[in-house]
């Protein structure tokens, strides 16, 4: 059963490099989200309704949604 | 149910156990396996199956009878769009490998919205449709699971970030790699072949450079019971986000230097005059529109370059596949077609003198150009010198190669006294005294009814449409 979903062989090395570059690019990537997140509030506030909070959300706000659980 | 035409399984649709492509009639078709059920309806009710269809990611399907199914476990069965012309990876520019790569990672950051992932990540499952890259792989999803890693990441690396970056940073034709390597261009290669200095770009030096030596280090482990996370690798959500995030930055940094090849700036140099271009066109289009009036719809243009006389084919009602072996053409021809949105015609780096032969397993997992010619008008200007003196190859060779290819041809005499085949010639010795006007219609008559012969002013060029004999 377990085949079927792991159908390509993902490697031993690549999975724990990718692990390990993970840990390390999600140190910027918290904080670039960070900062887009609260610009993109500042900017709201002063012209609000003018774009509409779900009319904004990148994909990059969107992964930013669950940095709360890092 | 007897009366029912048989199914034949796609040669190329082997590797995955969740399904495969199949044809019956001629019509394509995709069936799901019981095994993937469960990833299937979640596919499904997510709503990232419509998502990616209404985006263009994914190539669109509606489902049909089950009782289409050619093997038993079943669970569905789909008709996918046929895709016009299969491509392959190695068949693609520089940018247009990029623009695959890219959107296998938006397809990936959609699944992830809708609570699902990519099951792989091979360049194969990209296809262009309408001058733009989409998934054809119906069957790449699954239900993402907690602190899973990224599976694909190797898959991605080997298929498209390292033929990027050494086609980037050392050189265009390295795209070719993947010609010799149909799962990828191994890592340790790529990291052995690209410059040092890529060793200082984070991007580079993370996810080929370090890579590779994790897969050598590790290479002898034995992979634990879950085969999913040996030695229980695990990854928050943030952190795979964050990946995924940092691939796409290094797939969107790798640029080629600007620089044109002696073949990308030879569309500006031929050697007609103004009048014979503008005589050239004219009678270009009047063959081609002739040849519509037919009821020819694909034509292929072979030795394309930058796709002057592509255009005049396309604005004519063709669908065009502009083929030429020179990389910087192809890729100056994709990004032009690309601003402009031009979405009938597809470059693709292949070259007639050695078109893309069938690779994988039996040799027919991916078919050769020759195994894929679907064109009605095969269109061959300023070519016939090249091949005839530049590469040696006898006329009725020529002929019987282009009528192979297509019923109907359009094609350029080019003669011995022209300035282009003066400069083929001009460091070698004239082996070829068969090389006339009368040779080339008497070569060519063997294969071909010679329908209209119209010489191009200003030039002693003479531009042919024929018929192929049956």
């Amino acid at each position: 059963m377990r085949l079927v979903f792991a159908y390509i062989d993902p490697g031993a090395g690549s999975l724990i490099i990718q692990a390990l570059i993970a840990a390390v690019v999600s140190v910027p990537f918290f904080f670039r989200n960070a900062i887009r997140s609260t610009i993109g509030r500042l900017r709201r506030k002063p012209a609000e309704g003018s774009g509409g909070a779900s009319g904004s959300i990148t994909p990059e706000d969107a992964g930013a949604k669950p940095t709360a659980a890092e | 149910m007897t009366d029912r035409p048989a199914a034949e399984r796609e040669p190329g649709s082997y590797r995955d156990p969740s399904g495969f492509v199949f044809r019956r009639d001629g019509v394509l078709y995709r069936q799901v396996n019981a095994v993937f059920a469960g990833d299937w309806a979640a596919f499904e009710s997510s709503g990232l199956h419509a998502a990616l269809v209404r985006e263009g990611v994914l190539v669109a399907d509606r489902p049909v009878a089950l009782e289409l199914a050619p093997e038993p476990n079943a669970v569905a069965v789909i008709q996918p769009d046929e895709i016009g012309f299969i491509s392959h990876p190695f068949e693609w520019s520089f940018s247009q490998l990029k623009d695959a790569a890219l959107l296998t990672l938006r397809a990936q950051a959609m699944a992830g919205e809708h609570g699902m992932t990519l099951r792989d990540a091979s360049a194969y499952n990209v296809q262009f449709v309408a001058g733009r890259p989409v998934l054809i792989d119906t069957l790449s999803f699954e239900r993402a699971r907690a602190g899973e890693p990224w599976k694909p990441y190797r898959q991605f690396c080997e298929n498209f970030l390292a033929p990027l970056a050494l086609m980037a940073t050392r050189d265009g034709r390295l795209g070719q790699l993947l010609r010799s390597w149909i799962d990828g261009v191994p890592l340790d290669l790529a990291s052995e072949l690209l410059p040092r200095r890529t060793r200082l770009s984070a991007g580079l030096a993370a996810h080929i450079h370090l890579h590779a030596r994790a897969q050598r280090r590790h290479s002898g482990d034995a992979v634990a019971e879950d085969a999913v996370a040996p030695r229980g690798v695990t990854m928050s959500d943030t952190r795979r986000l964050a990946l995924l995030d940092h691939l796409r930055r290094t797939v969107e940094g790798l640029k080629l230097p600007a620089h044109g090849t002696e073949w990308a700036d030879y569309a500006d140099q031929t050697s007609y005059s103004a009048a014979g271009t503008t005589s050239k066109e004219a009678l270009v289009r009047r063959l081609l529109d002739a040849c519509f009036a037919a009821g020819g719809r694909r034509a292929w243009d072979l030795g394309a370059n930058t796709g002057r006389y592509s255009a005049i084919a396309a604005s004519a009602g063709f669908e065009v596949l502009a083929l030429d072996g020179d990389w910087a053409a192809v890729e100056r021809h994709y990004l032009a077609l690309r601003a402009a949105g031009e979405r009938r015609i597809m470059p693709l780096l292949i070259g007639l003198a050695d078109p893309s032969p069938a690779i994988g397993w039996a040799n027919t997992e991916r078919a050769s150009l020759i195994g894929r010619a679907n064109a009605d008008v095969v269109v061959a200007l300023a070519l016939v010198h090249h091949l005839a003196i530049g590469r040696n190859v006898p006329l009725p060779m020529f002929a019987d190669l282009l009528a192979r290819l297509a019923p109907t041809l359009v094609v350029e005499w080019v003669p011995k006294e022209d300035p282009m085949v003066q400069r083929l010639l001009s460091a070698r010795e004239d082996i070829f005294p068969g090389y006339t006007v009368e040779g080339f219609r008497e070569d060519f008559e063997r294969r071909f009814e010679i329908v209209e012969e119209a010489p191009i002013d200003d030039s002693r060029r003479v531009l042919f449409r024929m018929r192929r004999r049956t």
